[in-house]
């Protein structure tokens, strides 16, 4: 299997780990992954506030690099996937199309929209599928609680981007499942993770974090996993500021996607990154028995 | 003729009288009825038959009124347009709570005065233009273009699912709800509108940019208005009016000018350019902390190959909607 690789741009600044744990499990799986240093960044919903044609335009230029390739894109980030998605939906729209490949002809590219998107965890669980991915295991995480933590441009909204489900998804728990972990059902699993507010009004954005952590703990998880680096920053690399604005420790350890894929699969934890998290993850790997070396 | 089918639903009914109760419960009720069959019907089987202790709200039972807005095995949305089969199907079982984000008063019923306090602060109807203003008894007309510029809002019943919905109104006081904010759409691209732009200054501050784009209101809505998608409306027209003049707004066009130069997202810049420096200087613990497990974050990264296309990109569309 070969696809157009779309790391996004925290995969390739301060969530480097996701790009490295990615690359691992895509190693061991046999998923070839075409580069392409010509990639921009999808916009992240942001350009799309202030100029949705822009936006839309920026990912038809992404598109159309992948497409003249003649290759699918693989994305690792819920919300990398969202915006190329719902660029693909909104080029179907007469008027936005003919203003898009207006300016698109000026740069000489060409975007025909043959080029569909897909996520790491979709790839894992369609077109790898839950079984056979179980049979590779080495490293059954068994006795490890988690909650999986979709983002909320994977499903919503779910007449574009087609999801499995806006609210009740389960990919990412038969994924789970598949590893030998136990997956964790909650509330929260489908929630915002605080991120998009984050540099508006960070108190507000720690405490909606707080609330879905505090979630998955109350069911009994013992660690999230997110296919979304920006849930991350928010679930991870903030957390000692969430525990600070909820008043107590969380302590709960936040896996990448192919993180957990790759710890199941045999990988070290350095492998995967894992020592460059805020939140340690020792407590977790110590139920699969084995223990990450400190940075 | 043939015998209709049923299913049996087992629906557990969040039950609360602050005045007898010391806590809330789930009381199970047990019934036997067609797929097809709505909770409300459900519903109102039980309060009539079987309970006529069960308190909640609804009226016209066909979509139209918007009274009867519950959460549904864990979805807020109206009881009487959820057939009980699919429910079961996927669930085994039917779980109804009140609303969320408002404050219980019996039973499925709430209190929904914060929902139309936080909608009635933003004044959500026609204001006159003083210097234009209309004879008495006079019509106006709009073309359909104009009236198109609404987009769904005007479906809008009110049932406050989307309210019910919303991380942003569970986590903030001062978020005014998206059907708030997508009837004020409705009024600032009313031509007939002579507050536009105090409505797109005075929005912004703990309101337009506090939402978190997470679409779940859009889910809710029982009406597709789409709640989400006018808020994002509402913040381009925010900004072509005043620029970044808010942590949110300049945040979004620091990301935007961050892509125009390198492709790429350079992030410590983008926090530079959304923080003031003195919010700059308080984050600096905390960066340098990140920093040491993540050294990235102080380094700006290369412009991706190619950068000249979406800097012409930018010159052709983003010139091209500034004017």
């Amino acid at each position: 299997m070969k696809l157009a690789y779309y790391p996004g741009c925290v995969a390739q600044e301060s969530g480097k780990e996701l790009d490295k744990a990615t690359r691992w499990v895509c190693r061991k799986l046999g998923i070839e992954l075409a580069e392409f240093p010509t990639f921009s960044c999808c916009g992240s919903g942001f350009i799309d506030e202030a100029n949705p044609v822009l936006n839309t335009a920026l990912n038809a230029r992404n598109l159309a690099i992948a497409e003249k390739a003649g290759l699918d894109i693989l994305t690792i980030c819920s919300t990398c996937t969202g915006m190329l998605k719902l660029a693909n939906v909104r080029l179907k729209d007469p008027a936005v199309r003919t203003k898009v490949d207006g300016a698109l002809a000026q740069i000489g590219v060409q975007y025909q929209g043959k080029t569909q998107v897909t996520h790491l965890l979709d790839v894992l669980v369609t077109r790898i599928g839950a079984e056979a991915l179980a049979k590779r295991v080495t490293r059954p995480l068994k006795g490890l609680n988690v909650g999986a933590f979709y983002g909320c441009h994977l499903l919503r909204p779910q007449d574009e981007l087609a999801s499995e489900s806006a609210e009740e998804p389960h990919q990412f728990e038969d994924l789970i499942a598949a590893l030998g972990a136990t997956p964790v059902l909650y509330r929260g699993r489908v929630m915002c993770c605080g991120f998009p507010i984050l540099f508006v009004k960070e108190a507000t954005a720690n405490r909606i974090a707080a609330a879905q952590i505090e979630d998955a703990k109350a069911h009994g998880a013992h660690a999230m996993a997110t296919p979304c680096p920006l849930c991350h920053i928010s679930l991870d690399s903030f957390q000692p500021k969430v525990e600070k604005s909820v008043g107590h420790k969380l302590d709960m350890p936040i896996f990448h996607l192919p993180q957990i894929v790759g710890l199941a699969l045999g990988a070290t934890p350095e492998e995967l990154g894992l020592p460059r998290h805020l939140v340690s993850t020792d407590a977790a790997l110590a139920r699969i028995g084995t223990v990450a070396v400190p940075a | 003729m043939t015998a209709t089918e049923t299913v049996r639903a087992d629906l557990d009914i969040y039950r609360f009288d602050p005045e007898r109760d010391r806590a809330p419960r789930y009381q199970r009720y047990t019934l036997d009825l067609a797929p097809h069959t709505p909770v409300l019907t459900a519903l109102l089987k039980i309060r009539n038959e079987v309970d006529p202790s069960l308190s909640l709200r609804y009226s016209c039972r066909s979509a139209i009124c918007g009274s009867c807005a519950m959460v549904i095995n864990s979805k807020s949305r109206l009881a009487c347009r959820t057939p009980i089969g699919p429910e079961i199907a996927a669930h085994g079982r039917i779980v109804v709570d009140p609303m969320r984000n408002q404050p219980i008063l019996r039973d499925l019923v709430v209190d929904m005065a914060p929902f139309w306090g936080r909608y009635r602060k933003l004044e959500p109807h026609l204001i006159e233009d003083p210097s234009k203003p209309m004879p008495v008894g006079a019509t106006t007309s709009m073309t359909p273009e104009e009236v198109a510029r609404f987009k769904e809002t005007p479906r809008c019943i009110a049932c406050g699912a989307c309210y019910s919905a919303c991380p942003a109104v569970e986590h903030d006081p001062e978020f005014p709800g998206p059907m708030a904010l997508a009837k004020l759409y409705r009024f600032v691209v009313d031509p007939r509108d002579g507050a536009t732009k105090q409505r797109l200054v005075q929005i912004q501050p703990n309101g337009l940019w506090l939402c978190l784009r997470c679409h779940l209101c859009t889910e809710a809505c029982p009406k597709d208005v789409r709640p989400s998608e006018r808020i994002i409306d509402l913040k381009e027209l925010a900004i072509a009016e005043q620029g970044g003049t808010e942590h949110g707004s300049r945040h979004v066009l620091g990301f935007k000018r961050n892509i125009e130069d390198r492709g790429v997202l350079n992030e410590l810049k983008l926090v530079r350019d959304t923080y003031s420096p003195f919010e700059m200087l308080a984050q600096i613990p905390y960066g340098l902390k990140l920093a040491r497990k993540k050294p990235e974050t102080l380094k700006s990264p290369k412009a991706i190959e190619g950068q000249s296309e979406v800097k012409k990109l930018y010159e052709i569309l983003d010139r091209e909607e500034g004017e």
